[in-house]
């Protein structure tokens, strides 16, 4: 790939999603790493990003809008507080911004659902780690069954989860919420998050329970196993554990381990949405190419 | 209490918290109703218990398939106690990442009292925005750690310290396994009570017999602060029973300002009216005990077990193996598979690729 081509990248926030992140897009052959901003130069993720050669600054959003070339992309990993100031301060830029804090501000993408929208939106969300999780398995299953009541219960160690996202429990419930209904058409939504302490660390695991008419056990594992299958292609740790189908009630379970980077194989939560993040960014990528191409044809 | 006056040393104030109504709900699949609700918060209302804690077993917004889910909603609740009391305080009780602040401002809105927010013993500060919340509110607000054998009496107390660093007017630890033994609630209580400044509370369950032991080593140790339910109406092998523990204080040269004839009045209300039968220390208590389980995973763990031929207490002593923290109901399951694919080969716990 010509590294022209390749979009150039800013990380919003150096707490543990941002630095595994930009570790992910240094790995990209569509993305182009410019630069890892924090707020604090003293802060640990900063450090352990420069530690690692990437290139740092620590004045926010603000390091990054005024770079004399305007990014392609900057992925958002503050904290839901902070996406509208940041998304306001990018917008003359014509960045496109990736959100992954659970600010139910931008267009939420599932890249094996809606993978195709964001060629429409310059503010893409990313919902959360339990929503990426959850919605193409118990979309799969809504599609072709009447539902009547959805629960996706996730649980990450609690190592895995920084500060940002432990004040941000609240918005978290919403917007895994939000991405439920909104991808599966049911109206009457849980969620549930549990940190766990165990040593060693709990793998990521997301529960999902869905009551209906005409579920069984024949109708259920397959499209399960099919929704599986297109969330492996970007997030090889994902993984079913159970799928139960008795009553009418679904019970499916599935685990999360991460690709390794920097965090460690337990924390999947972190793996499988700044994946789904390089995902949507990628094909933004591909987008952009092919219309710079139909530009140079026309 | 009339019949303690021969007590010479000035008696020790002590303010007992009831949660039949929250905790009990947890034995009776969170099925109680209006008028059940009413009767018994009249009564220990009556007897002038301080507090009445009202709500889900896992307390506000948690009714759900993964904990149960509750006859009523958590406004019909509110309505149904708030009117019922006159000199009782109103309680609720809330985990974050189950409830969520809306759920605070309903509870709000229905003049509760004082709110507790709850999170696993090591993981204080996801309670951090909702204290702070409460406390910008002028609302009661306290700290209480779940699961509490879980941690060292240090760490307790560290976490206890953060607590009122964010807001919480009160502190304290659930034993919600119902583990401890009386010494290990003396050390964890000498410890977060020089830790802190304010009143420091604790919880027992009584899986190993000994709810009312534990809950006097915490009062001795400078908790002011116990919870206790009528008959001991709660998850598992039952509460602190409040009727013992109350008279029991009073021996001991505590006071309580409560009833004893309209409090044995509103135990029996209680057993009339909100249960089936009173909690008993049966075999799966013992096991889910000394497993250090949460209590509330019984029914759950019986339906499961029962489903996929397995034995329960199997199933407790795996969850406590793998060190499940209240709310991870939804690893029943999983173990559930998992025992049954050990012990007869052809189980259904699914492989990487379904």
């Amino acid at each position: 790939m010509n590294s022209e081509r390749r979009l150039s990248v800013g990380v919003l926030g150096a707490g543990l999603i941002g630095v595994d992140l930009a570790m992910k897009v240094e790995r990209s052959t569509a993305l182009d790493l410019h630069l890892v901003a924090g707020r604090a130069a003293e802060s640990p993720g900063l450090k352990q990003a420069a530690r690692l050669g990437l290139p740092v600054a620590s004045r926010g959003i603000r390091s990054l809008a005024d770079l004399d070339e305007p990014l392609d992309v900057v992925f958002d990993a503050t904290n839901a507080g902070s996406h509208a100031e940041h998304a306001e301060a990018l917008a003359p830029l014509g960045t496109l911004l990736v959100d992954l804090t659970p600010s139910r501000i931008g267009r939420m993408v599932v890249p094996t659902v809606n993978g195709a929208d964001v060629a429409a939106h310059r503010d893409l969300n990313m919902v959360s780690c339990g929503g990426q999780a959850s919605v193409p398995i118990v979309r799969a299953i809504a599609l072709a069954h009447r539902i009547d009541y959805v629960e996706v219960v996730a649980t990450a160690a609690t190592l895995s989860v920084g500060r940002g996202t432990r004040l941000n429990l609240d918005e978290y419930v919403e917007t895994t919420q939000d991405a439920l209904r909104e991808f599966t058409g049911v109206g009457d939504v849980k969620a549930i998050l549990n940190i766990s302490p165990a040593r060693p660390p709990a793998t990521f695991r997301v529960a999902m329970s869905l009551v209906g008419e005409g579920l069984t056990h024949d109708s259920v594992r397959p499209l399960v196993a099919a929704a599986a299958a297109d969330v492996r292609a970007f997030a090889t740790g994902y993984t079913v554990t159970s799928c139960i189908v008795n009553d009418s009630k679904a019970f499916i379970a599935v685990e999360v381990t991460s690709a390794g980077d920097q965090i460690p194989a337990y924390a999947g939560n972190l793996d499988i949405i700044n994946s789904a993040a390089i995902r949507v960014a990628e094909r933004c990528a591909v987008e952009r190419r092919s219309i710079e191409v139909m530009e140079v044809v026309s | 209490m009339s019949q303690q006056a021969a007590e010479s040393s000035p008696r020790r104030p002590i303010l007992i918290h009831d949660p039949t109504l929250r905790d009990g709900h947890h034995a009776v699949r969170h099925q109680l109703g209006r008028e059940q609700l009413r009767a018994y918060a009249r009564a220990a209302d009556a007897a002038g218990i301080p507090v009445v804690e009202v709500g889900h077993g896992n307390g506000l917004g948690a009714s759900s398939l993964q904990a149960g889910r509750a006859l009523l909603s958590d406004e019909a609740m509110l309505s149904a106690v708030r009117d019922a009391l006159t000199t009782s305080k109103l309680g609720v009780f809330m985990l974050p990442g189950w409830g969520t602040t809306e759920n605070i401002r309903q509870a709000i809105s229905y003049d509760v009292d004082l709110v507790r927010i709850g999170t696993h013993c090591t993981e204080g500060n996801l309670a951090e925005r909702h204290l702070g919340l409460l406390r910008d509110a002028g609302v009661d607000a306290h700290g209480v750690l779940l699961m509490s054998h879980m941690a060292n009496p240090e760490r307790l107390a560290e976490e206890c310290a953060r607590l009122v660093g964010f807001g919480a007017t009160g502190v304290g630890i659930l034993d919600s396994s119902g583990h401890y033994l009386p010494t290990d609630v003396t050390t964890r209580i000498t410890a977060i009570r020089s830790a802190v400044g304010v009143p420091v509370m604790f919880h027992g369950h009584n899986n190993l017999g000994m709810a009312v032991a534990n809950s006097i080593a915490a009062a001795e140790a400078g908790a002011t602060i116990l919870d206790a339910c009528a008959r001991g109406f709660g998850a598992g092998a039952g509460n602190t029973q409040l009727e013992v523990l109350v008279p029991v204080l009073e021996r001991l040269g505590y006071d309580t300002g409560i009833d004893l004839y309209r409090l044995l009045d509103a135990a029996d209300i209680a057993e009339r009216e909100l249960m089936p039968a009173p909690p008993t220390i049966d075999s799966i208590g013992v096991v889910s005990g000394l497993a250090g389980v949460f209590s509330g995973f019984k029914n759950r763990v019986l339906d499961v077990a029962a489903r996929e031929g397995v034995d329960p207490r199997d199933v407790f002593f795996e969850l406590g193996r793998l060190q499940a923290v209240a709310g991870q109901e939804d690893l029943i399951e999983d173990v559930a598979l998992a025992l049954r694919a050990g012990s007869t080969g052809r189980g259904e716990r699914m492989a990487s690729h379904v």
